[in-house]
């Protein structure tokens, strides 16, 4: 439950720089002044919070501070102002009063698996650990039912729920490190979410505590609660409205059966295609997947699972239920990709073979890590029916960066994850992958889609979002983070740009015709 | 069908009512008059009427989302689903005149809420108007999607006092192969009886406990429904019988009209395994408990306390004795931060003031700031 999880995410070894112009702008000897008042403020700060944590349970050197200087997108980087690592509700209590009373910055921070820099430090500000809070409270068989802390792992659950006959059901690739406390932060989703829902269809409340750090349970035992739905807006708000210090999630009983349905295609467009005539015959798979040829070789090459690597597409096909279910489902499945023209059709023989074509697709990022040096994970989602226009675009733009791309993704949802591979070391190269990305997830914007479906906007996407949403709504957002953070303290600078950042981002697009926010001033 | 896009106009007129302070009431088929507040707190408020803004933006099956604006009624909707062999998953209640729009800012889901999920796990996106009269949208029409705040799931439930909801994208899926109902004999008002089937892999999308009666409906492949139903047992009904889910779902059912004088219909909703609440009353069982429906006379008051004390709430449908809340009232850390929710969207108090929860529409309520 470290920080190591990073290590098998996007774009690993990249030159350091830092999201905020911190300090860039300002003459050197004011940048000296600027470090001697943040080391000052770093040991007052840690004297005052020292009398609200436990010993050791606030880091402030810089060797302490460094393996939380990034999430999974280590492309980013900065070194926190310090590190509190309470262990009680209490705890994170008092630790928000005093930087509600401080105007100190919190970021909180799970796992840090985050792929968009979510839970990038902010340099004036204080990382709110959340490790610690890593217990099972309750785990109710019978109720169907699991109260844990905010930083028990994923897999965890599942795992001791399992014994009982019942799981978890959201799972993301990343599940044996990212916390369920990270997971709400960014309703993250799964491989199995397409039949299973994302984290906000399987939570049942969470108890926050506020910037002013008050307590407060969102949803309820029932199905609903009194008044607003505040719990559906605090999933997948991105660590800017409260910080999670109890979550209550749904468990499902495990499917008596599950099976896996293999199919190769000469083009990703009649792979594609298939997915849709799945759901048009009435069929929602458990899962349903699609790799390209580029991952479909990293894959095998990584997990030697059985993928045939002369396919251009492959599906995998997972169905599950009732024996009787499983079997009249593959029945039709298989029905359908012969109609739309499969080359190979290959049903998992065994429980093993099964979870051996997994792990294929589950270790796709890090296999295609093994064919560059360096790859950049791309999150955005599309209307289905405008998947061969944007991975034919994609492949366009991928020749016109010379940067190249391989595919994995959740085609049931329509949630691409292009992988584009690329080299640090190279001057630029860097820069020009981020350049694609961007194009990559404005062309997402463009038909009729979304920047990001389950890796968050973070700092990452946050110029993106300058396109997908007018300023209007970027204002909406913002009062809305105000209703619970009126100061902005709770992870600033990330989720939603401010409108001057849009007229920053809109000036640097002018020369395609848009220009977003012409009523604001440029810089 | 009536394809009909009236967001200018509707635009227009907020923001005139925005400009000069006049509240609106907005209504479209009127058919949930009987839920939450009359509103006649607001004398001066003007009705906006929702009806002219109807049709179906989009479909595309394969898409599994269809986009429709939130003045088209439910029949006609449910229609074009149908013919593409499609549904809304969470079962929502029908009325004559229901609309779209109605039953999702009333956050109604029907008997498969348990099973499926609810109104809001179905919303995709929304276009909105504020209380300033801007023209908002949010989510979109795609499965996942973490760009920006969930204001349209946020939405669902609200009853119009967080803006007017536009057009909606929903999420559908097809409808099951097939159904069937088994009925059991039960002790009354024995909602644990329930447990233990649910936590069995079944493929259940109905749990019903009427009197000394309990209904299970399954619903999936064919194989799967009746595999499960000889595992189940019981008695299974007649198509005809089957109808008892669409008469509770939409209050036809003979206990929501055997109104005796004085009492009033609560619906108070608690963890499906929570213990029979002291009210007297008559009771009725859905959501394999979660949501019970009562006919009492006793205060409002005193259901509320009884459903809070077992971490539920409760919620009165119709009118009843004057200054008696129809909502479980909210208090304290949650009041504050709902008012300023409120206040994010409709600082004015332009919608729906007095419908929804009145201690929310209280601007004073978000500058207190010493409450417990
Ligand atoms: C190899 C790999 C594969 C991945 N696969 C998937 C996938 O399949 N699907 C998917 O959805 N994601 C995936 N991810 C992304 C990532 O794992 C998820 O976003 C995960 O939910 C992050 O959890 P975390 O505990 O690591 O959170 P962090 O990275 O620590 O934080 C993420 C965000 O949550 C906030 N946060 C954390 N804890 C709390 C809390 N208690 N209260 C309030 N805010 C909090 C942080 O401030 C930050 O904004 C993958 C990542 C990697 C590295």
């Amino acid at each position: 439950m470290s920080a190591e999880p990073a290590d098998q995410s996007a774009a690993r070894v990249t030159p350091e720089y830092h999201p905020e112009p911190h300090g860039t702008s300002t003459a050197d000897a004011g940048n000296v002044s600027l470090r001697t008042d943040r080391l000052a403020r770093r040991k007052r700060f840690a004297k005052e919070l020292a009398s609200l944590v436990p010993e050791g349970a606030v880091l402030a050197s810089e060797e302490q501070l460094r393996p939380y200087e990034s999430d999974g997108l280590t492309a980013m980087k900065a070194t926190p102002l310090l590190v509190a690592l309470p262990d009680t509700i209490e705890q994170v209590q008092a630790i928000m009063r005093w930087a509600s009373a401080n105007a100190v910055p919190v970021v909180a921070r799970g796992a840090g698996t985050g792929l968009s820099g979510g839970a990038l430090p902010h340099e004036d500000g204080l990382l709110l650990g959340l490790a610690k809070f890593n217990r099972i409270l309750e785990l109710n068989r019978e109720l169907g039912y699991a109260r844990v802390q905010p930083g028990v792992r994923n897999l965890a659950i599942s795992d001791a729920a399992r014994p009982h006959g019942l799981y978890y059901a959201p799972d993301p690739s990343s599940q044996i490190a990212c916390t369920i406390g990270g997971n709400i932060a960014e309703n993250s989703g799964g491989v199995h979410c397409l039949k299973y829902g994302l984290t906000v269809h399987n939570v049942l409340s969470v108890t926050v505590v506020t910037i002013d750090g008050d307590l407060l349970t969102l949803g309820g035992d029932g199905h609903d609660s009194a008044g607003y739905d505040l719990l559906a807006v605090m999933t997948g708000s991105e660590g800017m409205l409260a910080v999670v210090v109890e979550v209550t999630v749904k468990l499902l009983p495990v499917p008596p059966e599950a099976k896996l349905v293999m199919a190769a295609f000469d083009s990703v467009e009649a792979a594609g295609d298939a997915v849709g005539r799945v759901i048009a015959a009435g069929i929602i798979p458990a899962g349903l997947e699609l790799m390209d040829n580029p991952a479909i070789i990293a894959a095998e090459a990584f997990a030697k699972c059985g993928y045939p690597t002369d396919a251009a597409a492959l599906l995998l096909c997972e169905l599950d239920g009732t024996a009787e279910e499983v079997v009249s489902q593959i029945e039709r499945v298989s029905a359908v990709f012969r109609e739309s023209s499969v080359t190979r059709l290959h049903i998992a023989a065994s429980e093993a073979e099964r979870l051996l074509l997994w792990k294929g697709r589950k270790s796709a990022f890090p296999a295609v890590g093994r064919l560059a040096p360096d790859y950049y994970c791309i999150d955005g989602t599309i209307p289905r029916r405008q998947l061969s226009h944007v991975l034919q675009r994609m492949d366009e733009l991928s020749k016109e960066y010379g940067l190249p791309i391989a595919n994995v993704f959740h085609a049931g949802d329509g949630n691409l994850h292009p992988l584009i591979m690329f080299d640090a070391g190279k001057p630029g190269e860097l820069h020009r992958t981020e350049q694609l990305g961007s194009q990559i997830l404005q062309l997402c914007v463009e038909v009729g889609g979304t920047v990001t479906g389950e890796h968050g906007v973070g700092v990452e996407k946050i110029n993106e979002m300058c396109v997908q949403f007018d300023a209007d709504t970027l204002t909406q957002f913002h009062s809305l983070k105000a209703a619970f953070d009126p100061e902005g303290l709770l992870n600033p600078g990330k989720a939603v740009p401010t409108l001057q950042r849009c007229a920053e981002f809109g000036a640097m697009h002018i020369h395609h015709g848009e220009l977003p926010f012409p009523e604001l001033e440029r810089f | 069908m009536i394809s009909n896009d009236d967001s200018a106009a509707l635009l227009e007129r907020v923001r005139q009512a925005a400009a000069a302070d006049t509240p609106l009431n907005i209504v479209a088929g009127n058919s949930k008059h009987m839920l939450g507040h009359r509103q006649d707190v607001a004398q001066r408020a003007e009705a906006l009427s929702m009806l002219s803004h109807s049709g179906i933006i989009s479909y595309e099956p394969t898409e599994l989302v269809v986009s429709v604006r939130t003045g088209t009624t439910m029949k006609e909707l449910n229609q074009v689903l149908d013919e593409a062999g499609q549904m809304l998953p969470f079962e929502p209640p029908v009325l004559p005149a229901s609309t779209l729009g109605g039953v999702l800012a009333c956050g109604l889901s029907g008997p498969r809420r348990p099973f499926a999920g609810s109104a809001r796990d179905y919303v995709l996106g929304t276009r909105v108007i504020n209380g300033q009269g801007q023209d908002l949208s949010f989510g979109g029409e795609v499965m996942k999607n973490v760009a920006g705040y969930d204001v349209s799931r946020l939405q669902i439930g609200a009853y119009g006092t967080l803006g007017v909801l536009l057009d909606v994208s929903m999420k559908v899926l097809p409808r099951p192969e097939a159904e069937l109902t088994l009925v059991h004999e039960a002790v009354p008002d024995d909602t644990q009886s329930f447990a233990a089937q649910l936590r069995r892999p079944l493929p259940l999308s109905g749990a019903l406990l009427i009197d000394d009666r309990r209904y299970l409906r399954l619903s999936g492949s064919e194989a799967a429904v009746s595999a499960a139903a000889r595992i189940l047992g019981g008695e299974q009904l007649s198509a005809a019988d089957a109808g008892i889910w669409q008469a509770v779902r939409d209050h036809e059912h003979a206990f929501f009209s055997n109104a005796a004088s004085g009492m009033q219909l609560w619906r108070v909703s608690v963890a499906d395994h929570a213990p029979a609440l002291p009210v007297s009353g008559t009771w009725l069982h859905d959501w394999a408990g979660a949501q019970r429906w009562l006919r009492s006379a006793a205060p409002a008051a005193e259901i509320y306390k009884a459903a809070q004390a077992v971490g539920g709430h409760a919620t009165r449908y119709g009118p009843g004795p004057v200054g008696e809340p129809a909502f479980q009232p909210l208090e304290g850390v949650m009041r504050r931060l709902q008012t300023r929710v409120r206040d994010s969207f409709d600082a004015q108090r332009l919608f729906n003031r007095g419908r929804f929860h009145p201690e929310l529409d209280s601007l004073a309520a978000s500058q207190a700031t010493t409450e417990a």
